[in-house]
């Protein structure tokens, strides 16, 4: 018997108790589909005076509805002595005797599972702000915490506490340069802002299965313990650095390199390490590449659908390949860049600051996912035909990660040329990917490039959470980032220097790799 | 009231606003009632104080917004004296340069394995004067890469040593995905030519055991070019009498015998005849079944530029197999440089393989 619950359950747990309770909650508590819904609006009425508000309770001895507020579930409690009964709004038991709501272990259990059944059945997804994530997402059974009898002792014993509100400094941390690792620091300060990773870090998800201490993962865990401890003194990530070197050979080196090139690798080698935290649905460790469900695949990993249409049969065939990132070409670089389409007002769609004649974030995804025509030099064998045939190519977004990464390419490599290209390319705080889906592909293709937006569509709409941005040359630079924290504060980090920084600073940067996150997630 | 009693589709707007009034009203009410359950489980299971949190704590993580502080009230620049302990050498090192440490450390940069070597002969011969010299390297380093040594000496020393920018090209193509990898080689390309000029004696010696013994190469010196084979023991150019002579020649009477491929032999007693015209004939010729070294490389077969080796280096390594820099040591290596040569070679295990297996069989030996 839990502290908050009382003795005089006891009586009521005697036979098929569980089940009887588990019909109760089924049929008149949480109506899991239409017709329970029915049921219930239709005979959850007070037996004595047929209202249906006034806080419904239902005996759990009888069937008898009675309404609260009105006391008549007091009276039939009294007459006929059956001390226990439900709210049919919250499923609470209350007991006359104490006449309090009384919180039974057992029953809560039932209560909570009955919760999610209905739940299950309503096909509910639940939308949540990336800030809020309810931990159901990683397939293990969410319980909000509750801290048992030692745990209080202790927190009663140590009343100093922090909360984290929005103007707290909690989650922010400085890195300290080792030498040229400017790089590595911009893109640890956007991964350790990155809600999902974060709430999968801090509840401890992460279950090693390397022998030796030499897992990325675990010091990736231990890299959010070091920003969360409310330290003031910038951390110093060298294990960080030493593990990326070992496991990832061709960034070793102490020179400076491309952050881009940093994340790519610092996903894979977490994407290796996460060997354990691949779950299936049946419990079982599922380690199959292609279908890997670690947390770095279900956060980052997206699909580039890739058709290629015969100019002769127009036949199509398409593969998806997935993809971590997306790379960007930009104007001024040596790749011919398409001017804007006809219908170049499309930016407004997602109400970036169009300074006039600047690229936008927009511009670029429509150049990426323009249909390409291959020149008679790079003819496909084209399965309808049979023969070598042109064709053209064009790209589009399968499925969205969660963390869309962009990449601009800034540094150009080409033959005769190398330089950065410092185009100003702006880009707005939330994104709309849904013109450049695989969906929307066929409007595209004939012409129309103004989609009417649907407000009601959810699915995707990102919203900017962290930027890398590059100042200096080819040769030699230097990497900060902007991060976003409580919703609308955003925050310059430049090693170990974190100052706040106004959203004007942010859109006006140069950009070199931006992170948006989904707004809305759902549980699948 | 009833639900039923109300007519829905009553023209009484009045009717409907006390409609809609009431359904507002009771949403209101229930969500309000969520609440109250909520915070009287909470206090009933005792959980309830943990909301509250004190007002100095709260204080001291507000975010500080004022020109010359950061967001903690801190003065910008005061972390120079930071400092790590590395988890390779277990030393303390100042963070900022942690980097570069950890580079040399772990032998990946492009000096790392002359460093260790260098370090390696320099505890051999009891001299320390070596081992302070691992920041002037890369003053004086040439580049590994094969075909540019006379160029690279003039570049390497202008540049300055704390932000060369290596040319990453950007590969990623939309929609590549993972470890992409940089198309640059390894920069640690082995160079396949030497000179000997400025050896002493002892040095050729121990080299020349090395040679014969250690790397297993048949060595006989061939009449056309004047150099040594580097083919195996069991090179079929040149026959075991010719090996034998070979050894005698260069290093007397007490020359070791053409070993089996496992014996490892001490090497301490052998006469050396005459340094002159013996650094002559060091001279290695190109064999491809020998060289580990990457196709880039493989093209001037007996480039021996003259700048190659500093003054400095005692032991140069045999460019071909240099993979156990500490392995020259053999049997008289000093233990404490062994930990070194086991780190370069265990992170040479990479490289393009050795061809002649029974060489890397002395490695294991070695280790």
């Amino acid at each position: 018997m839990s502290p908050a619950g009382c003795s005089h359950v006891n009586g009521y747990k005697v036979d098929n108790w569980k089940q009887n309770l588990r019909v109760i909650y089924q049929c008149f508590v949480w109506s899991g589909t239409a017709e329970t819904r029915r049921r219930k609006a239709k005979s959850c009425i007070c037996h004595m005076c047929g209202a249906h508000l006034n806080r419904l309770h239902s005996c759990l001895y009888c069937v008898f509805f009675g309404c609260f507020t009105k006391k008549h579930i007091h009276e039939h409690a009294k007459n006929k002595r059956h001390n226990l009964a439900i709210d049919l709004l919250y499923g609470g038991i209350y007991c006359f005797v104490c006449q309090d709501y009384i919180y039974d272990k057992d029953m809560e259990q039932i209560a909570k599972e009955e919760q999610r059944k209905a739940w299950k059945l309503q096909g509910i997804s639940f939308c949540f702000l990336s800030e809020n994530l309810m931990l159901s997402k990683w397939g293990e059974k969410y319980t909000t915490w509750e801290p048992t009898k030692r745990e209080l002792e202790l927190l009663r014993h140590n009343p100093k506490r922090r909360k984290i509100t929005t103007n707290c400094t909690i989650g922010l941390r400085g890195l300290i340069n080792l030498g040229n690792t400017c790089f590595m620091n911009c893109i640890v300060q956007a991964l350790t802002h990155t809600p999902l990773l974060r709430d999968f870090f801090l509840s401890d998800r992460h279950k090693c299965e390397m022998q030796s201490n030499s897992c990325l993962v675990c010091e990736m865990s231990q890299l959010f313990q070091e920003f969360y401890s409310g330290h003031r003194s910038p951390h110093i990530p060298f294990r960080l650095l030493h593990l990326v070197w070992t496991h990832a050979r061709h960034l070793a080196g102490y020179e400076q390199q491309d952050a881009h090139e940093f994340l790519i690798a610092a996903l894979d080698v977490l994407h290796r390490h996460c060997k354990g935290d691949t779950i299936n649905d049946n419990g079982k460790k599922a380690n199959n590449p292609n279908h890997c469900n670690c947390i770095i695949d279900q956060i980052f990993t997206g699909g580039l659908q890739s058709d290629v249409t015969c100019q002769v049969c127009h036949g199509v065939s398409t593969t998806i390949d997935p993809f971590w990132d997306i790379s960007l070409d930009l104007p001024g670089s040596s790749t011919p860049f398409w001017p804007l389409s006809p219908g170049g007002d499309g930016s407004t769609v997602n109400g970036e600051s169009h300074l006039s004649g600047s690229t936008t974030l927009t511009d670029c995804l429509r150049r990426f996912t323009r249909p390409e025509h291959l020149g008679s030099s790079a003819k496909i064998k084209c399965g309808g035909c049979h023969s070598y045939q042109e064709s053209t190519k064009q790209l589009t977004m399968k499925k969205l990660p969660i963390v869309a990464c962009f990449h601009l390419k800034r540094f150009e490599h080409s033959a005769k040329l190398r330089r950065k290209i410092t185009t100003y390319v702006s880009f707005p705080l939330e994104l709309d990917m849904t013109p450049f889906m695989a969906s929307s592909k066929e409007s595209r293709m004939n012409g129309q490039y103004q989609q009417t937006v649907d407000v009601l569509n959810n699915d995707n709409k990102y919203s900017l959470f962290a930027v890398v941005n590059h100042q200096g040359t080819l040769e030699s630079g230097h990497y900060t980032s902007f991060i976003r924290q409580h919703k609308d504060q955003w925050f310059k980090c430049d090693d170990a220097i974190i100052t706040k920084a106004s959203i004007k600073d942010v859109l006006d940067s140069e950009g070199y790799l931006l992170f948006y996150h989904k707004q809305f997630l759902e549980y699948e | 009231m009833k639900m039923e009693d109300m007519p829905l589709s009553g023209p009484d707007n009045t009717k409907l606003e006390a409609l809609v009034h009431d359904i507002y009203s009771e949403l209101v009410e229930d969500a309000c009632l969520g609440l109250c359950f909520e915070v009287h489980r909470a206090v009933k299971q005792g959980y309830f104080f943990l909301d509250e949190t004190d007002q100095e704590s709260m204080k001291e993580f507000e975010i500080v917004d004022q020109p010359g502080v950061d967001i903690f009230g801190q003065v910008y620049n005061q972390w120079k004296n930071k400092e790590c302990e590395c988890p390779n050498c277990k030393r303390l090192i100042a963070a900022s340069r942690f980097a570069p440490h950890l580079e040399k450390c772990l032998g990946m940069g492009r000096n790392s394995s002359r460093i260790a070597n260098r370090r390696l002969a320099s505890n051999n011969n009891m001299s320390k004067s070596e081992s302070d010299q691992e920041d002037n390297d890369d003053l004086n380093d040439n580049d590994w890469s094969y075909g540019a040594e006379k160029k690279a000496r003039k570049r390497k020393s202008d540049k300055n040593q704390n932000s060369p920018r290596r040319s990453k090209s950007i590969k990623h193509k939309n929609g590549e995905l993972g470890s992409s990898v940089s198309s640059e080689p390894y920069k640690y390309n082995y160079n396949t030519g030497i000179s000997y000029e400025t050896l002493g004696p002892d040095e050729v010696r121990s080299l020349l055991t090395t040679y014969f013994l250690f790397l297993q190469q048949c060595g006989v010196i061939s009449e056309h070019t004047k150099k040594m084979c580097t083919r195996s023991q069991r090179c079929p150019q040149h026959t075991d009498e010719q090996r034998r002579a070979v050894r005698v020649f260069l290093l007397g009477p007490s020359a070791p015998s053409l070993p089996d491929a496992d014996t490892v032999v001490e090497s301490d007693s052998f006469d050396i005849p005459d340094g002159q015209t013996l650094m002559s004939r060091l001279q290695w010729e190109d064999s491809p079944d020998i060289s580990p070294a990457d196709s880039a490389s493989s093209k001037a077969s007996t480039n021996h530029s003259d700048s190659r080796r500093p003054k400095k280096k005692k032991r140069p390594s045999l460019g071909l197999n240099s993979g156990g820099g500490g392995s020259l040591t053999g049997g008289g290596g000093s233990s404490s440089s062994s930990s070194q040569s086991n780190i370069s070679l265990s992170t040479k295990k990479k490289r393009p393989k050795l061809s002649a297996p029974s060489i890397s069989s002395i490695y294991d030996d070695l280790n």
